[in-house]
């Protein structure tokens, strides 16, 4: 693959641990020759690395035997792929319908004053990323904050603080 | 597992009432901890783990835990149910683990229903006519 | 043995120890030490009482006093007040619960009682993690039907009959869809489940998911027979993650019991079914979008024809159901689709799931037969709107559907009658919004929606929604244009025609629908660059002085009580507010509606800091302004519109002259409401600050008597007709005219006159607003015994506020709900009685509140000496001569010019006040008396050819900002007031006004929404 200078991908490998890659390979050894195996495999892969940079676009597409085009596509395409480091904990703000009529929009600005990043930003400790989601389907509990695998439901302003201090 | 036969699913369907030991009068308490993620985000795990705590440290062998779903009035979450042999389901709301050890120190093993806590009693899907 | 004098139990329970229960043994050991207490009272640590959720619990003997909510801090008092000194400590004892109550049924809880359940009939009841609980509750009973007894042309047809459509949004009829497919030639079909459920507020299939996975396998695996599919996925939103875990967990128990996989039931027929996680997505709900995410590509549609049912996945035909849909599935083939079809409307069959969110009391997953109203929906079902606001509108299907507003809540859930108002029944995301919500930026928020995913294949979505997006900002930041709305209106047109998918092709449907119903919103923020919903923050400074018709500078005013400079906080008012003493005691207050701190704990009691400052402040003393114009100006009626307009229009060094009827100035203010809650000198001071401008008021003269209408126009160049409505409105029954009836108005203005008013001693009042509590109240004072309002609706819709509803009460008057008078009985021409008739709550009525509907056969008699109807009121325009060019609308009141608030159709006549708008506030008649007064001299000016008037520099106060590190929860300082057995026989004011204490401390509580920080 000439296009590419490939010194640039060996650094980004560096990131990972050599166990993360071959996990890496084999979630696409066995998916390898399955129609539509693509969105899985980034899932899982992104599961095990936290993120998809695109040397691992690359050793997927190789994988898979796809055009790394293809792989970007998707990556860029849909909202669950990140091709920037995640922190240690993922907070994801609610800006459903239901969480903005209950005042999502200021839960978020609250935890952009505390962070201090911006939605799709990392920490500079990279203990927090920041996201903002469309509708949890926790409706019923809006606003919600969901950090990692914790629904927060009915989050108010003042208890923001509390709330992010578990997770240092 | 082998494979069913609708004559299978019949028995399943009996064996499961058959075997409910709620229902079959084995165990004297039903306690449901209703948990979908609107449950689950208000707390119900800690409400689960808090009357799994009560029933061992209790030393209790006539109550029966189990979770279900949402019952649909998300706003009210965390809920659960307590059914006591022979009486109507008694559905309580906004709970804690404060106030899940209190129903079960007094609903479950004095049968003194707590009226603070209570939403309703019965169950949804009792015949009215027009229910299916 | 050791005698102690007293036991103080401390429960050392696993629910008391984790709410602080050692922190107050440690606390007892210490505090009994200090105090040499220890050989006489005993500490002791019990187990679990079992009043966890009170705890930490505390029992003391010999009494058996039990406290609870013990804290650490409560200690010394408890050892002080109870052990020492033998008084127990009420605020921490135990209260007697209410047991005696009935339990409610689940059923006759509305929220439950009105609910049909079909695709949800197992939530609640099942372990969804076991297929066995499922096949109790006849699960899989469908399918062995199905694959036994029925062919797949009888299962479609009995689909057929059912009458069934998509409940993901587009209502296709279900059955039809599966013909087609059928039909379709091929080996290989799929039986797709949409369950990638990505409409904000839509969470029902995530919530059927979680509790009754085998449900919507059982329908799919239907569904796959009728079609003759061997492969099934179902595309699941990757934010679901314990939905996911279920479906996998009851696909593989399926599997086990041979319910899914090779030769299901042992019919030959054969089935795999596996989830595919998706991506995050919004457009993969759309079915060729996610036909091509299932087989890894960008989630991109295609244009159809071709159509998935004969090239679908893999181009292979296919079927796409939500989840919704397929649970209704197995009880339409164990009921028969007759059953299914005997539910709903004439083309809406069966029943709906609703997510109903937002801002009503209940929040949750609703399913109720097709045909409900909506309004059903929200106010039964829902238990109404959060903190009894007003409801505003609710969003039905997400950002592709539209908006209900109040007048649309009869509204049935019907596909096509929903579609009629503009919005979608979508997947059946209802969200509630109230007075709170602005619709610009609700539109403005969808379409950032729609614009943010869509996913860029086509121009006119990708395109199109970004320039409808950055108007919408615009209009929101207060750069609105004059023509926006057209534009916007046109763009949408546009897209809605050319866009490749579903999505792109309803993206406009928020925008339009809210400019359908909320056009006026809209130009508020073009024109007059306000956001009536106090949303839009680029529009203000804060959300009180926002809210304010006066735009009075809340926030400075506060801050100046809180640096002890009450002289200028009155000058701050003085600037926009001629009659804060006024107002700080009878202002509705829209701007603490609006108030920030009432989304931590309470509103600011900003009407009482007002009247504080008024009471306590002092001002300079008024110079009086040289006249410097030549034209002269008649006000017609001192109330607070007219003397508004009089004190701007003198400053502008115009001769103004007031003419008014009664014997003081006020109007309203002096003569309707009471003076218990509004003292004489209070408006006179008032009154006098603006005569004091030079402002001549004539008393004792009633235009039309006194001095001609005609002639008062010929004498001066302008006049401004404020006269109020001080007519009462009949109650156009039988027995009017009967010794004994007086309208509310007139019986008030009587009394404020100083008259000796004879009423009898059984008195009733008709109506909910403040004027029928002032008259109860009033007859209260009078000696009447007997004092009841009869009221035709509900508490929750009195327009009175609340707490002169309950000052009332306090005072002994009764209030009935939900009747109504039909006539008025007498002997020998005296009142003795009304008759009433009991309603009961219909349909609801444009203002979104039902409907009194009279309950036939309900009529009874209330023995009664006195009436006092208060139901509303309307201007006296008997002053105008016939054939004035002063023209009168239908009902009476004076017309306005076209497009103008303050213009009447005669030249150089203007109009302000209750006279214009009906009974409304004094502070909304003072800023319409700002508004004439403004209009009356540019029009001047503009006849003279004079440039327009320039104000002069305003007076520059200081304003300090000092605001508390932590706003801690804490609630509104309550108003002092007379006790009740004093005040019922006097006139004397009832609240008494903050103490300088109590002033400062409710001023800290300001949040300074108006600081840039």
């Amino acid at each position: 693959m000439s296009g590419f200078d490939s010194s640039l991908f060996d650094a980004q490998l560096e990131e990972f641990t050599s166990e993360q890659l071959d996990q890496l390979d084999q979630i696409v050894s066995r998916y390898k020759g399955k129609p539509g195996a693509l969105i899985p495999v980034l899932e899982q892969v992104q599961d095990i690395c936290g993120y998809l940079p695109v040397a691992l676009q690359k050793r997927i597409a190789d994988g898979l035997n796809l055009p790394v085009a293809n792989v970007y596509g998707v990556v860029t395409f849909y909202s669950f792929f990140t091709m920037v480091p995640r922190g240690k904990h993922v907070i994801r703000v609610c800006l459903g319908t239901a969480c903005y009529v209950r005042g999502g929009q200021r839960i978020l600005g609250k935890i952009i004053e505390q962070l201090k990043i911006q939605p799709g930003e990392c920490t500079e400790d990279r203990n927090f990323s920041l996201e903002t989601v469309r509708c949890l389907g926790a409706c019923g509990l809006a606003p919600v904050v969901v950090i990692d695998d914790d629904t927060h439901g009915q989050v108010k302003p003042a208890k923001l603080e509390a709330l992010l201090a578990k997770y240092n | 597992m082998a494979k069913l036969t609708i004559d299978d699913l019949k028995k399943i369907k009996e064996r499961v009432e058959r075997e409910d030991q709620f229902r079959s009068g084995t165990k004297r308490v039903k306690l449901t901890v209703h948990m979908g993620t609107c449950g689950i985000a208000s707390g119900a795990k800690g409400i689960l783990d808090t009357f799994m705590e009560e029933i061992s440290e209790n030393d209790v062998n006539d109550v029966l835990v189990t979770t279900s779903g949402c019952i649909g009035i998300c706003s009210r979450e965390p809920l659960a149910t307590v059914e006591e042999q022979g009486k109507e389901p008694i559905v309580y709301e906004y709970l804690t683990p404060n106030k899940a050890r209190q129903i079960f120190k007094q609903h479950v093993l004095k049968g003194v229903v707590q009226m603070d806590f209570v939403l309703a009693r019965g169950k949804e899907q009792e015949d009215r006519g027009v229910r299916s | 043995m050791k005698v102690f004098r007293a036991h103080i139990l401390v429960c050392g329970g696993t629910g008391c120890r984790a709410t602080g229960s050692e922190g107050i043994l440690g606390s007892l050991t210490r505090e009994l030490a200090s105090r040499k207490l220890t050989d006489e009272v005993v500490v002791v640590e019990t187990g679990c009482n079992g009043f966890c959720a009170a705890g930490p619990i505390m029992v003391i003997y010999p009494e058996g006093t039990f406290y609870q909510y013990v804290k650490a801090e409560d200690v010394p008092e408890i050892i002080e007040e109870h052990i020492i000194k033998g008084r127990p400590v009420q605020r921490l004892m135990y209260k007697e619960p209410v047991t005696d109550a009935p339990i409610p049924h689940m059923l006759d809880i509305p929220f439950f009682g009105k609910q049909m359940l079909i695709a949800l009939k197992n939530r609640g009841l099942i372990d969804a993690e076991k297929i066995d609980e499922y096949i109790a509750r006849d699960g899989y009973m469908a399918l062995a039907k199905a694959l036994h007894d029925m062919n797949p042309d009888q299962v479609i047809e009995e689909i057929q009959k059912s009458g069934l459509r998509g409940r993901g949004g587009g209502g296709f009829p279900t059955g039809m869809k599966w013909s087609f497919a059928r039909k379709s030639a091929g080996d290989v079909k799929y039986v797709l489940c949409n369950a990638d459920e990505g409409d904000p507020g839509a969470f029902m299939d995530r919530s059927i998911l979680e509790a009754d996975p085998h449900a919507v396998l059982e329908g799919m695996i239907i569904g796959g027979y009728a079609i003759g599919a061997s492969h099934g996925y179902i595309y699941c939103r990757a934010e679901y993650p314990l939905a996911i875990k279920r479906l996998n967990l009851a696909i593989q128990q399926a599997k086990d019991y041979g319910l899914l996989g090779e030769d299901i039931l042992g019919s030959g027929y054969s089935l795999e079914i596996e989830v595919y996680q998706g991506a995050g997505a919004f457009v993969c709900g759309e079915e060729t979008a996610l036909m091509a995410s299932i087989e890894g590509k960008r989630g991109m549609p295609r244009p159809r024809p071709p159509f998935p049912a004969s090239k679908g996945l893999w181009m292979k035909p296919s079927v796409l159901n939500n989840v919704e849909t397929f649970a209704n599935i197995p009880q339409i083939v164990l009921k028969g689709g007759q059953w299914y079809s005997s539910i709903g409307t004439e083309r809406s069959k069966g029943t709906k799931v609703f997510a109903l969110t937002g801002a009503v009391n209940n929040v949750g997953l609703v399913e109720v037969p097709m045909g409900t109203p909506i309004g059903d929906i929200i106010f039964d079902i829902g238990g109404g709107i959060i903190g009894g606001k007003q409801y505003k509108a609710s969003q039905l299907g997400g950002p592709s559907g539209g908006c209900i507003p109040a007048e649309a809540l009869n509204t049935p859930t019907d596909y096509e009658e929903i579609v009629k108002l503009g919005a979608i029944m979508g997947s059946g995301g209802l969200i509630v919004m109230d007075e709170d919500t602005c619709m610009v930026d609700t539109a403005r928020f969808f379409m950032e929606f729609c614009q943010e995913e869509s996913c860029g294949k086509c121009t006119p979505c990708r395109e199109g929604t970004k320039r409808m997006l950055q108007i919408l900002e615009r209009i929101c930041r207060g750069e609105g244009r004059d023509g926006d709305i057209e534009l916007l209106e046109d763009l949408a047109a546009n897209i809605k025609d050319s866009a490749l998918c579903g999505l792109g092709q309803t993206a406009p449907n928020p925008v339009l629908s809210t400019i359908r119903y909320f056009r006026s919103e809209y130009e508020a923020h073009i024109y007059e660059k306000r956001c009536p919903a106090v949303v839009c923050a680029d529009l203000f400074k804060s959300p009180c002085q926002h809210a304010c018709p006066i735009e009075m500078d809340v926030p400075a005013y506060i801050a100046l009580i809180r640096a002890g400079r009450l002289d200028d906080a009155y000058r701050v008012m003085k600037k926009t507010n001629p009659f804060p003493g006024v107002c700080g005691r009878v202002c509705p207050q829209f701007c603490a509606n609006k108030c920030r701190r009432g989304q931590l704990d309470e509103p600011i009691a900003i009407a009482w800091l007002k009247r504080y400052i008024a009471d306590n402040g002092k001002l300079p003393k008024v110079e009086e302004v040289p006249v410097t114009r030549k034209e002269k100006i008649a006000v017609i009626g001192a109330g607070p519109a007219g003397l508004t307009a009089a004190q701007d229009l003198a400053k502008r060094g115009y001769k103004v002259t007031v003419f008014e009827e009664l014997p003081h100035a006020g109007g309203m203010m002096r003569y309707a409401i009471p003076e218990y809650r509004m003292p004489r000198d209070i408006v006179e001071g008032e009154v006098d600050e603006i005569r004091a401008l030079g402002v001549e008021i004539k008393t004792n003269t009633r235009v039309g008597k006194d001095i001609s209408f005609a002639q008062l126009r010929k004498d001066f160049d302008m006049v401004l007709v404020a006269v109020g409505a001080h007519t009462s409105w009949k109650l156009e029954i039988e027995g009017e005219d009967l010794t004994g009836v007086w309208g509310a108005t007139e019986f008030l203005r009587e009394v404020n006159l100083g008259k000796n008013v004879k009423i009898g001693s059984r008195v009733a009042i008709v109506g909910g607003g403040n004027s029928a509590i002032d008259a109860a109240r009033t007859a209260v004072r009078l000696g009447a015994k007997d004092v009841t309002i009869l009221y035709r609706r509900e508490r929750k819709d009195m327009p009175a506020w609340e707490n002169e509803i309950v000052a009332a009460e306090h005072e002994g008057v009764k209030i009935v709900y939900l009747v109504a008078p039909t006539r008025l009985v007498g002997k020998n021409g005296t009142l003795n009685g009304v008759a009433c008739q009991r309603m009961l709550l219909g349909e609801f009525d444009r203002s979104g509140r039902r409907k009194p509907v009279p309950i036939e056969g309900s009529e009874y008699v209330l023995s009664i000496d006195t009436i006092i109807p208060a139901i509303s009121q309307n201007a006296d325009t008997s002053f105008i001569e016939s054939g004035s060019d002063l023209e009168l609308d239908k009902w009476g009141g004076i017309k306005r010019a076209p497009k103008s608030t303050v213009k009447t159709t005669a030249p150089g006549v203007f109009i302000a006040g209750d006279a214009a708008t009906g009974p409304a506030t004094v502070v909304e008649a003072i800023a319409m008396g700002h508004q004439a007064a403004a209009e009356i001299d540019s029009a001047i000016r503009e006849k003279n050819g004079e440039p327009p008037y320039k104000e002069p520099p305003e007076e520059k106060i200081d304003i300090p900002f000092e605001v508390d590190e932590e706003a801690k929860e804490t609630p509104r300082a309550i108003m002092p007031e007379m006790k009740v057995a004093d005040r019922i026989i006097s006139f004397e004011e009832v609240e008494l006004g903050y103490s300088k204490k109590t002033a400062y401390s409710e001023s800290c509580r300001c949040l300074r929404c108006d600081a840039e920080l």
